[in-house]
């Protein structure tokens, strides 16, 4: 069976990287040290790379010119400088080549960083602040896709075929294939790296928020929401498009209106346009 | 022949005949192309939503995000390389929707409507349409011979 070979596999998935959590905690104490916090994020040289590569997009707004990984840690402020930690960790499971229905990595890659903006836009806009946790879960939402993507060759037209001519979603035609879905999927690798259990279910629950009995989960509605507006906005990063079914519940649930979600997008592009560089890492 | 990206809130347009126009993977978003074909000069526009007076600041700086900032610049464009409006032909493909279009997330019908009620005010006639349903599409404008083709994420291509 596939969904065996499937769940099998997630034992072989490499840990979450330590240093994105190391420099979380650290964080968390205001009096860190600069010092401490180079050497903790230099350890890992992939991450310490991207870190380069990122720290200089308009995204993350540093006025500075970062040249060094101590700039970076001294000028980029906490709250961009978990999120860039966070963004240059995670894009390492990204980077294989895409198989199936992952047509091409880069394309959820974008996808991926653009649901993590938009979480963000989202959470300004409700929440009146931004969140880091929301914006780990954001990233990584799809994170399935990538180890299903793997799988799904043969299957990946049936999918296809059931959703363009059968009135079926794209989880509902996963399940009917595979056995599983995608989000499903992110949750059970995200329970594997031992993460809180409002990420899990949020990862689970992406597509269908609507499922869980207990619904108070914000950090699950504001991921739903954000990767709604980027499908809509055509930034799908995979073949499932625009074939998911909608929740109505969720504008209410923010008192949320029309005209709040159109300036977001408005916000979105803008947001995307600065952050090319992060978008180039992958 | 080389291909030229229209991004997203973004318009391009060429009386190149090496040209094509493509922009790609429309979900709400709708792409107006327009052509004529006497002097073979083609425009083509990518806009986000339905009108300008949500944000006036953003209309003036990128004009191509909504519907009717961003015609007038498409037709005004393809006006400065000689095209005529009564030559023009007008092709519309996007304004898609997620399914169960409940009544949230209506973004694709209200840019279809918004465009129609701006052409009916302008006496412009959509020659040919591809709009709604539940698909992504990628719409492209060949400036040599005005073709425009529409290519779904379902994997199905027609011409327009």
């Amino acid at each position: 069976m596939m969904i065996d070979k499937i769940l099998k596999s997630l034992e072989h998935i490499p840990a979450f990287p330590i240093t994105i959590l190391k420099v979380s905690e650290m964080l968390r104490d205001d009096d860190y040290s600069v010092v401490k916090m180079v050497d903790l994020i230099k350890y890992d040289q992939a991450m310490a790379a991207n870190i380069m590569k990122m720290s200089n997009s308009t995204y993350f707004g540093s006025r500075q010119k970062i040249g060094t990984l101590r700039d970076a840690v001294v000028y980029l402020g906490k709250n961009n400088l978990i999120r860039i930690v966070q963004t240059a960790g995670v894009s390492r499971y990204f980077k294989q080549k895409g198989r199936g229905y992952v047509e091409k990595a880069n394309e959820l890659w974008e996808h991926s960083v653009a649901v993590a903006i938009m979480s963000q836009i989202l959470s300004r806009q409700i929440l009146k602040r931004e969140d880091e946790k929301l914006y780990l879960a954001a990233l990584i939402h799809d994170v399935g896709k990538m180890v299903m993507g793997e799988f799904v060759n043969e299957s990946f037209e049936t999918i296809a075929r059931l959703v363009a001519e059968g009135g079926y979603s794209f989880l509902e035609a996963e399940e009917a294939v595979i056995g599983i879905n995608h989000a499903e999927l992110g949750g059970k690798i995200a329970e594997r790296w031992n993460f809180p259990k409002d990420i899990v279910v949020a990862l689970t629950y992406h597509h269908r928020p609507d499922l869980i009995e207990q619904n108070n989960n914000i950090i699950m509605w504001l991921v739903y929401l954000a990767d709604q507006v980027c499908i809509l906005t055509g930034i799908t990063g995979g073949f499932d498009g625009l074939a998911h079914r909608g929740v109505s519940e969720v504008m209410k649930k923010f008192k949320f209106y029309e005209k709040d979600l159109e300036l977001g997008m408005i916000q979105l592009v803008d947001d995307l346009e600065h952050a090319k560089d992060v978008l180039g890492i992958v | 022949m080389s291909d030229i990206v229209v991004g997203i809130a973004d318009m391009k347009f060429s009386n190149n005949p090496q040209d094509v126009l493509v922009t790609y993977a429309l979900g709400s978003c709708i792409a107006v192309a327009i052509y004529d074909p006497l002097i073979k000069v083609g425009g083509l526009l990518h806009y986000m939503l339905p009108d300008s007076s949500l944000d006036i600041n953003k209309a003036k700086e990128n004009p191509g995000m909504f519907a009717d900032t961003g015609v007038r610049l498409l037709f005004k464009s393809c006006y400065t390389l000689g095209a005529e409006k009564k030559r023009i032909i007008t092709k519309v493909a996007g304004g898609a929707s997620i399914l169960d279009n409940t009544n949230y997330f209506r973004i694709g019908e209200k840019n279809i409507m918004a465009l129609r009620k701006i052409f009916w005010k302008n006496d412009v006639f959509i020659d040919r349409e591809d709009t709604g349903k539940n698909y992504n599409r990628t719409v492209r404008l060949d400036i040599a011979n005005g073709n425009v083709s529409v290519k779904s994420s379902e994997g199905f291509k027609c011409d327009l």
